[in-house]
């Protein structure tokens, strides 16, 4: 039993984690929350069948093909979603907007795609066993992404200017910083980790459309939990809610388990609404 | 006599009145013109898999009446309108048969979802209809007098389960599981006070969330309750693969007996090893499923042959659903060659219909029962025996 909640709790929680990624790489770059996120996830196990299984694309290629589906798909939710409504932040109208998109092209997946789940290529031909490759990929993509980024933000000059654009839009812009450029190469970048995360959790949760609500919602929980914007916070609040739940599943089970996640998620919450990572909200007076 | 003008009203008043109340005469209808039936299949959108090999059955059948003369020297022409999978045009291509094409008949719609849309509003038009939809709501001689079934409901489907497992199997303690879905929930619901009425003991009852990626904590609990049987109530695929891949993952086993979508190519395709498939088993329909000895019911067997050299394809769908397009063409068909085309007659035909000889099972309808598949011929069938479109039966049963 420890064993099955170590496995799937760690690698269903780096899924969350990647997820969370995404919508904080969004966030930075824009101060909006796109709930496309889920919807990248769920791209990323679909097209990586559609690519592979479907068309018999080598895997290399396939995965390729599906990380820049995802790139392209998150540049597409900058132009139609979040660029319009970025004057008018204080109305929340991304909700709306990137809410809105994420049911169109779920629509169109179910339509195109199907409603039943599909199968997800073996992604390498060995045999099965207790530590099985559907476990080990999403945290293996897990670590790579947590590793990238940290180079990527800390070792290249267009990372510092993500993280400037990050800290203060206005005085990077006024520093000569291409605000708009970066905030398409920041929703590429999410977009990529998004399909990256339903790539490599393929295995586990299948090609299926209805993957996208599923992961929209458990992916928003290491934001909130973990402090909006803190990658760490995201993976650490990430982890512990995919072992957690997998806790629930075998302790109360059934609908339950969900129960007791969110449960959890309102009682950290109200104590400390600033997630667990972040920092607390200071006014200059 | 002069006529006055108020005389001239009064005769022009009097015979207006005269015409009003006497009936008016039935437009004179060509021997030759067709009689309409309104046909509301699913050919296109998430549910169209079903519709798309119901609808080969049902040209096949429209193709051989026709051939054969018609129905008393008149042909039939059924009037379609793809439902596209959606209640909202469902309900617009019922309207349009009813008012706008004037159909004497509507065979479907085709699945539960659009026919609780449709049913209360063919009532409305006086239409009589004939679909297959499985939602035991779908019928109802006092509410929708007009309207009858030629296939099982729900209660049938669970009910032929719950026989299998105890009856057959002869298994007392059972799991019981589905996903969150309203039909999941109400099946679960239904069906296990049903087996408690038989006398088994339900050690495990569930509601999981389809998507949920690993359902061992749920196995777990059924094999440590006891659990001889499983019983999952689901059309998800991937919910349902789930299962049948943790069961063999966790080298147990004990059967899997549910709803049909145990059997479909979109479940095989999601399974870890084909040989977890084994000891799966859906329901089905007795005369279009393959006896102990390997052999189809004769009448089966002369309709597989018509349907090859119809050069009709057998690959991607179920022999049941080409059966049942099949024969309800051919039962509306025949109430109209014994007694015409007008509503009231076809009803009261229906509601005396005893056991036509369908390829997919005997139907019978009485005035207070529109309900009219045997519920002996619900059965299972090895999920694993998928040849020609029909199963094995499952084993345990008489030939």
């Amino acid at each position: 039993m420890v064993q099955s909640i170590v496995s799937t709790g760690v690698a269903i929680g780096c899924i969350y984690a990647l997820i969370g990624i995404a919508y904080n790489v969004m966030f930075s770059a824009s101060r909006v929350f796109s709930f496309t996120a889920g919807t990248l996830g769920m791209l990323g196990g679909v097209l990586g069948s559609l690519f592979i299984a479907v068309m018999g694309l080598p895997v290399a290629l396939g995965f390729i093909l599906a990380l820049a589906a995802g790139a392209v798909f998150g540049v597409v939710t900058e132009i139609v979603a979040v660029r319009p409504v970025l004057r008018s932040l204080d109305q929340h109208l991304y909700v709306l907007s990137t809410l809105a998109l994420a049911l169109i092209v779920q629509q169109f997946t179910a339509i195109e795609w199907g409603t039943d789940a599909r199968p997800f290529p073996r992604l390498f031909d060995i045999a099965r066993g207790a530590f099985d490759q559907q476990f080990w990929l999403p945290m293996l993509a897990c670590a790579v992404v947590i590793i990238g980024l940290e180079l990527l933000y800390r070792r290249t000059l267009i990372g510092h200017a993500f993280l400037a654009i990050a800290e203060d839009s206005y005085a990077a812009r006024a520093l000569g910083l291409p605000e708009r450029r970066l905030r398409i190469l920041s929703f590429a970048l999410a977009g990529a980790i998004g399909a990256l995360a339903g790539f490599a959790g393929g295995e586990m949760l299948l090609a299926f459309f209805g993957n996208a609500p599923l992961l929209t919602f458990y992916g928003f929980i290491p934001v909130a939990l973990g402090g909006m914007g803190s990658q760490r916070g995201a993976v650490v609040a990430g982890l512990l809610l995919g072992l957690f739940q997998q806790a629930a599943n075998f302790l109360v089970g059934g609908i339950f388990a969900s129960v007791a996640v969110f449960s959890v998620f309102i009682i950290v919450l109200l104590a400390r609404p600033e997630g667990l990572a972040g920092a607390g909200l200071q006014r200059r007076v | 006599m002069s006529m006055t003008r108020r005389r001239a009203l009064a005769a022009g008043g009097a015979a207006a009145v005269a015409g009003l109340t006497k009936p008016l005469a039935k437009p004179a209808i060509a021997a030759n013109e067709p009689i309409l039936i309104g046909y509301l299949p699913a050919l296109t959108g998430p549910s169209s898999s079903t519709g798309i090999g119901i609808n080969r059955g049902t040209q096949l059948a429209v193709q051989e009446i026709n051939d054969g003369g018609g129905i008393n020297g008149r042909k039939i022409e059924l009037i379609t309108r793809d439902t596209q999978s959606d209640p909202t045009k469902a309900v617009n291509g019922a309207a349009e048969l009813t008012r706008g094409q004037k159909v004497s008949v509507v065979f479907g719609p085709l699945n539960s979802g659009e026919s609780l849309a449709v049913v209360p509003l063919l009532a409305r038009t006086n239409t009589p209809q004939v679909h297959p939809c499985w939602v035991d709501s779908l019928t109802d001689p006092k509410k929708y007098p007009m309207c009858f079934r030629n296939a099982p409901t729900n209660q049938q489907i669970g009910a032929a389960a719950n026989r299998y497992v105890v009856d057959v199997l002869k298994h007392e303690k059972v799991a019981v599981i589905s996903d969150t879905t309203g039909y999941g929930t109400a099946s679960v619901n239904a069906y296990v006070p049903m087996l408690k009425a038989k006398g088994a003991e339900v050690v495990y009852q569930g509601n999981v969330d389809a998507a949920n990626p690993d359902l061992k904590p749920e196995l777990l609990r059924m094999q440590s309750a006891g659990a001889e049987a499983i019983m999952p109530w689901s059309v998800n695929a991937g919910f349902l693969s789930r299962i049948i891949n943790t069961r063999g993952d966790m080298g147990w086993d004990v059967p899997i007996v549910g709803q049909t979508t145990l059997g479909s190519g979109q479940t095989k395709a999601l399974l870890e090893k084909p040989e977890y498939w084994a000891k799966v088993y859906p329901n089905n329909f007795r005369p279009v499923c393959y006896s102990s000895g390997g052999k189809l019911t004769d009448r089966t067997r002369d309709f597989l042959d018509r349907l090859k050299s119809a050069k009709i394809d057998m690959s991607d769908t179920l022999l049941w659903w080409i059966a049942l397009g099949y024969d309800s063409p051919r039962m509306i068909a025949d109430a109209m060659k014994a007694v015409g085309p007008e509503p009231e007659q076809i009803v009261g035909y229906l509601n005396k219909l005893k056991g036509f000889p369908g390829v997919y099972g005997d139907i019978s309808f009485t005035p207070e029962q529109h309900d009219g598949y045997p519920d002996d011929e619900v059965v299972m069938v090895e999920a694993n025996s998928l040849k020609d479109g029909a199963f094995n039966l499952a084993p345990g049963y008489s030939a």
